[in-house]
């Protein structure tokens, strides 16, 4: 389209690759850490720099014995799968019905802001009346703590979901009732489908709240089981840090979601670009 | 029916996972009793794991359930407040098993036989941690730990360095250790709660062992009281490292282990930390000389770990058989090794090498408890230490401590006095 | 709000005086019936989760609850202490300068770098991926890592350059600079993300037009593209002030509150005594007072830079 397009800035480009050095940074120290031994660990900085003796995996299979890695993983993915997906249906469901009505009916409008304004509430006045209730529900489970993150999302995604719906055009739905599709049916064959920008969006974010969080499981479920994260705790118990294996430990938590952004780079950083054009 | 809820859940889990996990939803369905045992020593696991094998091989009709989660006390404290109590809790002898007995959670052991076999001592401290006196026991005093210096013991040979027994003849010592070219302290301050373990040492020689009974009765002031000590913590500071708020826990552990410093003040448990960075290091430890007279100094020594029985405990019986286990002379001297425990049960234990310092002390009956075992985690009484020691206003300290305790113990200040008019003016305790 | 005339002028419920077919309306009212059993169980489980809790919350903020055990009503006292108490006084001054100062550097930085990364450059989307990595990091974990940054690192790159060489986290005047950073490195990402959106809706004909009339530099971005982002720089300081003013995981791994108390932010302190501490029932009200705040400021933000948005 335009010939200008062709030349490139390189100045500038060359600016950018070198601040990268501020992400990359952190990330080597992690990594050089990860790998030493105890025995390698100096206060001063020429020894916090340098490369490992050896490159040996010891401290990332001691770490996934101690954060019983495995099981961690399926728990976390467990949770954020469930938790993406429970999202999906239900805040689709009422970001649609609140965003098609509250224009036209007061109550659907007052409805709206009142989950919207959920998004304010801070979790830790919520806390402690949610381990007593979900432990009066029988909820002190991963059950319990995805249920909640489907609460927690859903000011948000509502908020997303009926702001998407101005994208789509009233007709679409129209003319399937003129055929005699029933309100839910529509819903699914027609704006579900239609509204797949969004999903990927609601996904890629509630997967990056969920996946990340401590504070939720650690309350809820007590020591009954542990995700990733919450694992890592395990390096924090207060007369002693091994900090070469809570090292590898953190790279092996960063991991999992490192090499999902990875694939998906792309619809992660459209979707969430999606979400604030909304 | 908590349980068997859980035990629903669990197999639902399965059921829509497919997960293949461990260790949850066991219930009695082989008959046999359950008892739940959860402590807060996560460091000590692979002993609990151990007296939980060997429990369960010995016994047909209780099987013993042991967790050891980190963070153990939001845990127990999430617990309580779901109404999901364990049968048997393992806590320290500090604040919150003071507020745990004020809020009626915990069941009066009086009647337990093995109690006969703990020293009085560290009865007599559960007894000083109640608000108000009660007529119950509600512990069993496990494990007692002592805070005092750490050294290098290796070290300390090298040079022909004396172990000091005054508070003159320890600042004697730094200078020795600084003309020397080493540095006497390495300090972890950034981790607030390391302060602490300098300044019970000190308290427990300086200040009177009530002292905040005996603030709570309106019979003295920290300002009185604790003005040596702030002093103490301050002039040490000179020989610590420079930037002494920088460093954590651990970083002072590896820079002690290191040979960066000659001594350390901590206690016991800093050990497995430090020998983990240099298995080689040859540690000992000596009591903290607060007082310029060698009469006048403490070991500072706390009930580390002791065993309460929750008041809804269903199984008292089981729940003492237990106990009974875990006192066995075997089990005692176990976690010792493994912890470098000091045990509360009366009987011939040998003691980890790194307390030989403190020895005389610990057979004598010399200690004093932790004087931050009275104090409310909420009032961050370490954190104010280290506010102090970074603008260096002794006055003002003091002057804060006394208005923050009173702000944060005022519930516990009308209960004592509403008590001590109710008693009578009680001479004493 | 709707750009649906049709929908507008179905107003109201009873649809009865509509000409335009029986079945229209018995769809309609369908539709309505559909929508409500829609709307009730989620509603409902929204009030169960969400405004059930925070009404207890509300109701224990009378009482000295520990968190266990019994406990009395006190009325009024936790509000009234929560004014006079330094440390939660304190706790505000440290949030909002926090949220404040690092609201303003995020949105500085990932303009420009949404800018830098719009404009024609090579690799643009690696460098755009690598750039968006901090990201998705836990928060947690990427705190410990600069803790060990500040304490080590930093000070030894201080020496070289010749200065004193003191850990940023050991000292109360530079402590909260230091956890800036660190909730600025992760949140940078995603406002330039969105930023670059932002930037993708700006039409080219508008810099054209502009350049014919020999705008330029920063002339351009403040009278060209700003006022075209605006909704979007709107999206983006709502949405940092909220974020930061509850920040928690960062306090958490990097200062635990100090040193000297003075990095404890409001949702530590109420997580620390609230629920490690004995202070349940007094920081039910802090929270309480919390929410409050927040939706005051988040309130007044939108309505105050919706009003800038129609005036440019």
């Amino acid at each position: 389209m335009r010939d200008k397009k062709e030349k490139s800035n390189i100045g500038l480009t060359v600016i950018l690759i070198f601040g990268l050095i501020t992400i990359a940074f952190p990330l080597y120290m992690a990594v050089v850490i990860a790998f030493k031994q105890p025995s390698e660990m100096t206060n001063n900085i020429r020894g916090i720099l340098s490369l490992p003796a050896r490159w040996s995996l010891d401290n990332f299979k001691e770490a996934m014995r101690v954060t019983d890695f495995w099981n961690s993983l399926v728990n976390s993915l467990f949770i954020t799968l469930a938790t993406i997906a429970l999202s999906i249906v239900v805040h689709s469901l009422i970001g649609y019905v609140l965003g098609r009505s509250k224009a036209k009916s007061k109550f659907y409008n007052v409805l709206y802001l009142y989950l919207v304004s959920g998004m304010f509430v801070p979790f830790a006045i919520l806390m402690m009346p949610l381990v007593k209730q979900t432990a009066r529900m029988g909820l002190s489970n991963m059950f319990g703590v995805i249920l909640l993150y489907t609460v927690f999302y859903l000011p948000m995604n509502t908020m997303l979901y009926s702001g998407y719906l101005k994208n789509l055009p009233l007709a679409l739905e129209e003319a399937a009732c003129v055929d005699g599709a029933s309100t839910w049916r529509t819903f699914w064959t027609i704006i579900f489908p239609n509204m797949r920008p969004m999903h990927a969006t609601v996904a890629i974010l509630t997967a990056l709240g969920t996946w990340n969080d401590v504070m939720t499981p650690l309350v809820i479920m007590s020591g009954d089981k542990n995700t990733l994260p919450l694992a890592q705790l395990n390096f924090q118990s207060q007369f002693g840090t091994n900090y070469n294996l809570a090292f590898a430990s953190y790279l092996l938590a960063l991991l999992p979601i490192v090499a999902f952004y990875i694939i998906c780079q792309k619809q992660i950083i459209a979707g969430v670009a999606n979400g604030a054009v909304k | 029916m908590l349980r068997n809820n859980k035990k629903f859940l669990f197999g639902t889990t399965l059921f829509l996972a497919g997960l293949s996990a461990t260790g949850c939803g066991k219930g009695a369905d082989n008959g046999k009793t359950v008892i739940e045992l959860l402590h807060y020593k996560p460091e000590a696991v692979t002993y609990f794991e151990e007296v939980e094998k060997k429990f369960n091989e010995t016994h047909d009709t209780i099987e013993l359930k042991i967790s050891s989660p980190n963070d153990a006390m939001t845990v127990l404290k999430t617990r309580l407040i779901r109404e999901d109590n364990p049968d048997i809790i393992g806590i320290g002898g500090e604040y919150n098993y003071s507020n745990f007995i004020d809020a009626g959670i915990l069941m009066d052991v009086s009647d337990f036989d093995g109690l006969s076999n703990i020293r009085q001592n560290y009865l007599d401290i559960n007894e000083n941690l109640e608000f108000v006196p009660t007529d119950g026991i509600y512990g069993v005093p496990y494990m007692a730990n002592a805070a005092g210096i750490l050294y290098n013991r290796d070290m300390f040979l090298e040079y022909g360095w004396q172990i000091p027994r005054t508070w003159e003849e320890l600042l004697a010592l730094c200078e020795e250790i600084e003309a020397a070219g080493k540095l006497p302290f390495y300090m972890g301050y950034k981790d607030t709660w390391t302060c602490l373990s300098p300044w019970n040492s000190a308290a427990s020689s300086l200040a009177e062992p009530t002292v905040c009974g005996d603030v709570n009765r309106g019979l003295t002031t920290f300002t009185d009281q604790y003005r040596v000590v702030a002093e103490q913590m301050k002039t040490l500071l000179q020989y610590g490292p420079k930037d002494f708020a920088a460093y954590s826990y651990n970083d002072a552990c590896t820079a002690f282990a290191r040979g960066e410093s000659a001594m350390f003040m901590i206690g016991s448990y800093a050990v497995p930390q430090i020998k983990s960075v240099n298995p080689d290091i040859n540690i000992d430890s000596f009591v903290y000389p607060a007082s310029s007279e060698e009469s006048g100094n403490y070991l500072t020594s706390g009930i580390d770990l002791q065993f309460c029985i929750m008041e809804d405990c269903p199984n008292k019986e089981a729940a003492y058989e237990v106990l009974r286990f875990l006192l066995e002379d075997e089990n005692v001297q176990a976690y010792m090794d493994n912890q470098n425990a000091i045990p509360c049960k009366e009987g011939n234990f040998k003691l980890a090498s790194m307390l030989d310092g403190m020895k005389e002390y610990i057979e004598e009956g010399r200690v004093a408890d932790f004087q931050d075992h009275f104090y409310p985690a909420e009032m961050a009484a370490d954190a104010l230490i280290q506010t102090y020691l970074l603008d260096g206003d002794t006055d003002k300290f003091l002057k804060r401590f006394d208005t923050e305790w009173v702000r944060y113990n005022r519930d516990r200040i009308e209960k004592v006095q509403k008590y001590e008019t109710e008693h009578g003016e009680g001479e004493g305790k | 709000m709707k750009g649906n005339g049709k929908t507008e002028n179905k107003k109201g419920k009873t649809g009865a005086g509509y000409g335009k077919g029986k079945w229209r309306e018995i769809i309609e009212n369908g539709k309505s019936r559909t929508f409500l059993l829609i709307t009730i169980p989620i509603v409902a489980l929204f009030f169960l989760f969400n405004t059930l809790p925070l009404i207890q919350g509300v109701v224990y903020s009378f009482t000295n609850f520990r968190g266990y055990g019994s406990y009395d009503w006190v009325g009024l006292r936790n509000y009234i202490d929560l004014f006079r108490d330094a440390r939660v006084g304190n706790s505000y001054l440290f949030t909002f300068k926090l949220a404040v100062v690092t609201t303003i550097i995020v949105n500085v930085l990932s303009l420009l770098l949404a800018m830098a990364l719009n404009s024609r450059i090579k690799f643009k989307n690696t460098l755009r991926g690598l750039y968006f990595l901090p990201n998705v990091l836990g928060g947690l974990v990427v705190g410990y890592i600069f803790n060990y940054f500040f304490t080590y690192i930093l000070p030894e790159l201080a020496k070289l350059l010749g200065f004193e060489g003191n850990s940023m986290l050991a000292n109360s005047k530079t402590a909260w600079l230091a956890i800036a950073v660190v909730c600025a490195w992760q949140s940078i990402a995603m406002n330039t993300i969105i930023y670059i959106s932002g930037l993708q809706t700006v039409p080219e004909d508008v810099y054209e037009a502009g350049s014919l009339d020999g705008a330029t530099g920063w002339f351009k971005f403040r009278h060209l593209t700003f006022p075209l982002i605006f909704p979007f720089f709107t999206i983006n300081l709502v949405l940092c002030m909220k974020n930061f003013l509850m920040v928690f995981d960062q306090i958490m791994s990097l200062t635990k509150g100090g040193p000297a108390q003075s990095t404890e932010s409001i949702s530590y302190l109420i997580y620390n005594n609230g629920m490690s501490g004995g202070q349940f029932g007094f920081q039910s009200a802090n929270a309480v007072l919390f929410f409050v705040v927040i939706v005051v400021i988040s309130v007044t933000q939108m309505t105050f830079l919706g009003k800038k948005e129609e005036q440019l």
